[in-house]
């Protein structure tokens, strides 16, 4: 399995093709040589049957004939006066009834005319017999006529040759003699016969073979050595000179022992149609194996040319070239395959797109927020916390800095501060110069964003202390900074234009968050927070100085709470004051 | 057929009163009979020996063609008689035998044209016609003048013998034995002698199909 699942796809094709065809093929052939070999075998049976029978309605045919020729001939008053001769030993001549038999002979044309006396005595032959003068009473079918004393056929062997004989009495009015008339069964009969019907036949006892439509070696060759079962001869195949021939050995009631009509039709020749048609099955089968590779070839090519392109073009995304499409020029599975990924290439490159639109203005958070749609774009209200951190005297401390210098303090600082934070779940909203602007609570939700923010502003107190011992060493002033915060209800979505679009809360906390910052001047104070806030804070917080303070565009006095450390539970260290 | 018959009758009873008045001759009767015991008709018996010195005059015998067949089929003579073969049918008949007894021809021919046939040897004479191979006729040419043919039960009577010893045959058509076979010894005195045979008769020939035209009109 490991070596199919190893193999190209081209293998896998031709394999799978060459297995159906093959299957196929082999099934059709054995169904063919099945089929057909028990229908050829059938239909010869039959015409070897055919052939029995006009062979036995011949011979009943000649033998009713000679029963008629035979019958006339007896009671013909010449043939009479000539037997009646034998009574009288001076009139008896072998010779003038041998030639009265020759006449008779050419006058009803058969091979063979005896006349015996009234005892069965052979008075002359035609052909010349050496039995002349001899009884041949116990010859079959003078046997027969003798006792019956009616006209007698049967199929007899004369010396070297197979004859069918009647044998009739002559009446004169009683029965002065008998008649025998024979017609030999010799090659000419067996090969009009052949001509008749198209099988072979041979007559033969298994010593002997007396005719047969065979001519040559293979007449020599022919045997009835199969013992043949009782019943109705039964068809089988015999081998011949290396050909098969279906033989049907039909027994012949004669005065021969063991006398056979074998008939035989080629098997093989039979078959011939077959094994032509198998021969023309078996070069579709190959032309067939062939087409399979070819396909198998060109199927694959059809397969593996899109899926390669398919995969450089991967490839070349991987490499980040989310611009590159695959080639699609088709409408099949693999078309669809490279449209999806052209698609998916087309998801990712807008996703990446709104991504580095949005990472230029937003926080990592707010992107994926949006991107997983977790932000509606139609806005909502949200209750957030709001923070504003700002340098303290940053005008002054600008004027005594080069430029690269500020700028790299700056950068030092905003740092710290996106890290604390991000490190309380706060988004990082935009940078006001010298300051940061947080939102604890959005786009991510979070019930406790009260704390988070005031956890974050001490935070960012506490990483202050480090980047001031890192300005120090640098020979720069150790910074101040005051950080506000407030919280309220807000309107948070995306707002700009669509290249522009930035994640943002509108509202009247926002205002007043930054108002909050501006009072740690007025306080001298690091941390100050507005009563909204305090109010959701737990008792770990250590809370400093309030004042009720008016503030720039408010008509009421904001009420503000100094933050001064944090009691971590798992932290015993106070922080200390900054 | 009936004419004939009346004939015959006539004819025995005419020799009946002739004979009668010299009455006490002694006669040999007796029968003869199959293996079965039945009684076997148309058997004749005849006196194999002595042979009486030939006749100077024996009378001539018929043998008539009547309907296609020969009337009477048997018939028993004396050697050294002329037997006439009238033909009483309105067709030809050919007339022929044969027999190493005699052979012999008529050709076609009708009425009473056919010139008398001497049978001059002893023997059996099976007669047939050339141009109706049904018809068939037996004429059995004897040593003696006495002879006679058994009635239907197998019974027989031969007269006119005068006292003597004699050897009697019994023959007949479908028996096989020689007529020496069957012979008996028969002493003749003033009495009546009784002699009994017995045939065995072979079946007789199946009349083939063309034997069937012997009773048509």
């Amino acid at each position: 399995m490991r070596g199919w699942n190893d193999s190209s796809l081209r293998t896998k094709i031709f394999i799978a093709f060459s297995v159906l065809i093959l299957a196929v093929l082999l099934a059709t052939l054995g169904l063919t040589q099945l089929v057909v070999s028990r229908s050829v075998e059938a239909t010869l049976g039959r015409e070897l049957q055919t052939t029995g029978q006009v062979f036995q309605s011949l011979m009943e045919e000649r033998a009713a004939r000679l029963r008629t020729n035979s019958t006339l001939l007896a009671s013909d008053f010449a043939l009479k006066r000539v037997i009646a001769t034998h009574f009288d030993p001076v009139n008896y001549d072998p010779a003038t009834l041998a030639s009265a038999g020759l006449s008779y002979r050419q006058r009803i044309g058969v091979e063979l005319v005896w006349m015996t006396d009234e005892a069965g005595r052979l008075l002359a032959a035609s052909p010349a017999n050496a039995r002349v003068k001899q009884s041949i009473a116990r010859l079959s079918p003078l046997s027969e006529a003798l006792e019956s004393e009616e006209a007698t056929t049967a199929v007899v062997q004369i010396d070297d040759g197979l004859y069918q004989v009647v044998a009739v009495p002559v009446f004169a009015p009683d029965v002065i003699g008998f008649l025998l008339l024979g017609r030999t069964i010799d090659d000419a009969v067996a090969a009009q016969l052949k001509a008749d019907t198209g099988s072979q036949i041979t007559f033969l006892t298994p010593t002997r073979v007396f005719a047969s439509s065979w001519s040559g070696p293979r007449r020599n060759m022919l045997a009835v050595s199969r013992p043949q079962p009782a019943g109705p001869p039964r068809p089988y195949l015999a081998n011949i000179d290396g050909e098969r021939f279906l033989s049907l050995a039909m027994p012949i009631d004669a005065g021969v022992p063991q006398l056979h009509a074998l008939v035989q039709g080629s098997y093989d020749e039979a078959l011939a149609p077959l094994h032509a048609l198998q021969g023309r099955m078996l070069l579709i089968g190959i032309v067939a194996l062939a087409a399979a590779l070819l396909i198998g070839i060109s199927l694959a090519a059809g397969i593996i040319r899109p899926v390669r392109a398919l995969v450089s073009a991967m490839h070349t995304v991987l490499r980040g070239d989310l611009r590159h499409h695959a080639q699609v020029d088709r409408g099949d599975e693999i078309g669809f395959l490279a449209r999806s990924f052209n698609e998916m290439v087309d998801g990712l490159q807008e996703r990446e797109h709104i991504k580095n639109t949005f990472g230029r203005f937003v926080s990592r958070d707010v992107a994926e927020a949006v991107l997983d749609g977790r932000i509606p774009l139609g806005g909502e209200r949200l209750e957030v916390s709001i923070l504003f951190q700002d340098i303290r005297g940053f005008t002054a401390l600008s004027e005594k800095l080069d430029p690269g210098t500020l700028l790299r303090v700056l950068n030092q600082l905003f740092t710290e501060v996106v890290a604390a934070v991000e490190a309380e779940g706060g988004m990082v909203k935009q940078f006001t110069g010298d300051g940061v602007m947080a939102l604890f609570g959005a786009p991510q939700v979070r019930a406790d964003h009260c704390e988070r923010a005031v956890r974050a502003a001490l935070g960012i107190v506490d990483r202050l202390t480090n980047v001031n011992v890192l300005l120090q060493s640098q020979g720069v002033p150790a910074l101040q900074i005051g950080v506000g915060l407030h919280t309220g209800e807000v309107v948070a979505g995306l707002i700009g234009p669509d290249e522009r679009v930035e994640y943002g809360v509108v509202g009247e906390p926002v205002n007043l968050a930054s108002r909050v910052e501006g009072l740690t001047r007025d306080l001298a104070a690091t941390i100050l927070i507005s009563k909204e806030i305090a109010a959701h804070l737990g008792p770990q917080f250590l809370l400093g100085r309030a004042a009720l303070l008016p503030v720039k565009g408010r008509a009421q006095p904001v009420e503000v709470v100094e933050v001064l450390g944090h009691q971590a539970p798992d932290n015993t260290e106070l922080p200390g004051p900054a | 057929m009936h004419r004939h018959n009346y004939q015959r009758i006539l004819f025995v009873a005419a020799a009946l009163l002739l004979v009668r008045p010299a009455a006490a001759e002694p006669s040999i009767s007796g029968t003869v009979t199959g293996a079965d015991g039945k009684g076997i008709a148309d058997a004749v018996v005849f006196v194999l020996a002595p042979t009486p010195p030939a006749a100077s005059h024996v009378a001539p015998q018929v043998v008539d063609q009547i309907g296609k067949a020969f009337v009477p089929e048997l018939l028993p003579v004396v050697v050294g008689t002329l037997v006439r073969f009238p033909n009483h049918d309105q067709i030809h008949h050919h007339v022929y035998s044969f027999s190493p007894a005699k052979t012999f021809e008529l050709p076609l021919y009708k009425g009473e044209d056919a010139p008398p046939v001497l049978f001059d040897k002893v023997g059996v004479v099976k007669i047939g016609c050339n141009i109706h191979d049904w018809m068939a006729g037996i004429i059995l040419v004897l040593p003696t003048p006495h002879f006679t043919v058994t009635d239907p039960e197998g019974r027989f009577t031969l007269r006119d013998l005068p006292a003597g010893t004699y050897t009697l045959s019994a023959w007949h058509a479908l028996s096989k034995l020689k007529p020496e076979d069957s012979a008996q010894s028969v002493q003749l005195s003033q009495d009546a002698a009784q002699v009994a045979f017995t045939l065995s008769l072979s079946a007789a020939r199946p009349r083939r199909a063309m034997h069937g035209a012997r009773v048509e009109p």
